[in-house]
């Protein structure tokens, strides 16, 4: 966790190149629906990765299995190195995954600074005696962490709704705070589900910016799925795309743009 | 004064503390729905096992002796003079914290994703098990409990306000349980433990994040079987602080079990999600009762007391389902 705070120094990300993540042969039902169909493809070390396709494609099946709430039938996932067994949705956190929602998943009734700590909360070590007492060793680390947490705070521009209870505030900024806690995690792969969906322009461009900064000034390996395709041509490296739970295509940008699979799911084959 | 005001002060009274009674069972309910949309049937029961483990352990009576001694022949009931009141409270804390253990491990872990119905009752089951085996361990008959909580009319308390009636009436000072004021100050004690547990550490905050939204609190790295420990940890010690209070103030007996009862309509009216509310909510109902005892309750022959809850209960769930407190539920279709 200190080499994250050393890391803010150095502007430039780590060439991308070491495999991160690597899902090999993935395949999920769910009884006889088949929402992801034999899928591979690998997540290198400092890159941002979009994952796109049409509704219903599986993009977010996707991302539940790499994360762990999901478990597939078949294949493999390989996380910086080690296969990984059948896990609970907790221990892949604990592993160094951070996500956001589709769906905004914050606590509502909660301040942001309060959902932001929840972000740090596996890194705090004081067991619960200490913490009942909040005393000592429990009351410097929970002060530790703050510093942490005010960081972020800083980082994505959010001081002045420290203590304001999420639920309360504008989608564009939930959905900041929401990154804010993934981020407060220090993870060394964070996933995004859909940031911009639902923003204004001026809010996407915000967003964009700080996806750009997470990924280079903390060096964080970024997935990421976006419908707005202009930002997704701007923001990765390389994008897979998936149609009806199975890959059509996977590289950067300008071939994913040009292939005819994509051009035809997203635009329908006309009928002979 | 006139004695029918001192008398509707002293009704009042009577109720806001019987009322932190109501709110004392409540809380335990609230507190494991909050964190696992789990209404626990079997929180009253745990009052009561608390409390028969309590007298067990002060009185150093030998858990299952009456099965013992059924199979074997033998005749052991004690082992020594048992215990000190305060090493008997924290050895029941420790019988509270491995029954939450085992609840989780052979009950809710098999239960995780069931819908809501289905873990009621679970819960009803487990109310049933507790009860036949707080018999077993402890056996059926009423117990006395005693902690060294006082109880009784307060002699100064009657002083005091005998002196505020008027000149030449017949007043006779107002009668207030010792053990009422004892329990409210317990209760205040608990409850302000329990916020600042929530509010200021890693540990609280996790239980809120929990309560507020499990997919996104399992995305942070909080372990939800973890979580549900702690509460069900928690709500042990609340039923303990229950066990206590209603076992000085009527005895440890199987009817205790009931008061989780007299907590439905304290959830009704405070909402099922809210601390607050379960206070709010018991004090409300404790004052409404005695009041509408001294007032309505000549006009129908009395014994208002024990329906007048349920009746309050059946007008906010026609009225306001959600409680005075409770977050409004509404489906998106």
């Amino acid at each position: 966790m200190n080499a994250h705070v050393q890391r803010v120094g150095t502007a430039a990300a780590p060439a991308p190149g070491e495999v991160l993540l690597s899902v090999d042969n993935v395949s999920l039902s769910f009884g006889g629906v088949k929402a992801i169909e034999d899928v591979s493809f690998d997540i290198r070390k400092g890159e941002i990765r979009a994952i796109i396709g049409p509704n219903g494609a599986g993009k977010t099946s996707m991302l539940n299995v790499i994360n762990g709430f999901y478990h597939p039938q078949q294949g493999t996932i390989t996380f910086k190195g080690r296969v990984r067994q059948a896990m609970r949705p907790h221990e892949a956190a604990v592993s160094g995954i951070a996500r956001t929602f589709q769906n905004i998943a914050l606590f509502k009734g909660m301040s942001t600074l309060d959902n932001i700590m929840t972000g740090r909360g596996m890194k705090m070590k004081r067991n619960l005696f200490w913490q009942a007492l909040w005393a000592g060793p429990a009351e410097r680390e929970e002060l530790e962490h703050r510093e942490a947490v005010e960081k972020v705070i800083d980082f994505l521009e959010i001081e002045h709704i420290r203590r304001t209870p999420v639920g309360s505030l504008p989608y564009g900024l939930q959905k900041r705070v929401e990154l804010g806690r993934a981020l407060a995690a220090e993870p060394d792969l964070l996933l995004l589900d859909e940031p911009m969906a639902g923003m204004n322009l001026e809010e996407k461009e915000d967003m964009s910016r700080f996806v750009l900064d997470v990924n280079e000034q903390y060096g964080t390996t970024i997935a990421l799925i976006e419908h707005d395709m202009g930002v997704v041509m701007d923001l990765s490296d390389r994008v897979v795309v998936l149609d009806y739970g199975k890959k059509i295509a996977d590289g950067t940008p300008d071939e994913v743009r040009n292939s005819q699979d994509v051009i035809d799911a997203y635009l329908g084959v006309p009928h002979e | 004064m006139s004695p029918a005001f001192l008398n509707l002060i002293e009704t009042v009274l009577n109720g806001l503390m019987t009322g932190v009674m109501y709110s004392l069972v409540a809380l335990g309910f609230v507190l494991i729905f909050k964190a696992s949309g789990i209404f626990n049937f079997a929180q009253g029961v745990m009052a009561l096992f608390a409390a028969l483990t309590l007298v067990g352990l002060q009185t150093g009576q030998i858990p299952f002796s009456h099965l013992i001694n059924a199979v074997f022949g033998t005749d052991i009931h004690n082992w020594g003079d048992g215990m000190p009141a305060v090493f008997a409270v924290i050895g029941t804390m420790f019988v509270m914290i491995a029954l939450a253990f085992l609840v989780q491990k052979f009950v809710l872990r098999h239960l995780v994703n069931q819908e809501p119905i289905i873990l009621f009752m679970a819960t009803i089951g487990l109310a049933f098990f507790l009860e036949g085996l707080g018999d077993l361990m402890w056996g059926s008959d009423v117990k006395v409990l005693d902690v060294g909580v006082p109880s009784g009319g307060s002699f100064w308390w009657e002083d005091v306000t005998r002196e505020w009636a008027a000149e030449g009436s017949d007043y006779y000072g107002m009668y207030i349980d010792k053990l009422d004021v004892v329990a409210a100050i317990v209760a205040i004690v608990l409850v302000a433990a329990l916020t600042l547990f929530s509010q200021y550490t890693k540990m609280g905050r996790a239980l809120r994040a929990v309560a507020d939204d499990h997919q996104a609190a399992l995305s942070v790295g909080i372990s939800l079987h973890t979580i549900w420990l702690v509460v069900w940890s928690i709500a042990g010690f609340v039923a303990l602080v229950a066990g206590i209070m209603w076992g000085a103030k009527s005895g440890v007996q199987f009817s205790l079990s009931l008061i989780a009862l007299k907590a439905l309509p304290v959830l009704i009216l405070g909402g099922f999600t809210s601390i607050p509310g379960a206070i709010v909510g018991g004090l409300i109902i404790g004052v409404g009762e005695k009041l509408a005892e001294l007032y309505i309750g000549p006009l129908v022959g009395g014994a208002i007391e024990n329906w007048f809850a349920y009746m309050v209960a059946l007008a906010f769930l026609l009225f306001r389902p959600q409680g005075l407190f409770g977050e409004r539920i509404i489906e998106r279709v």
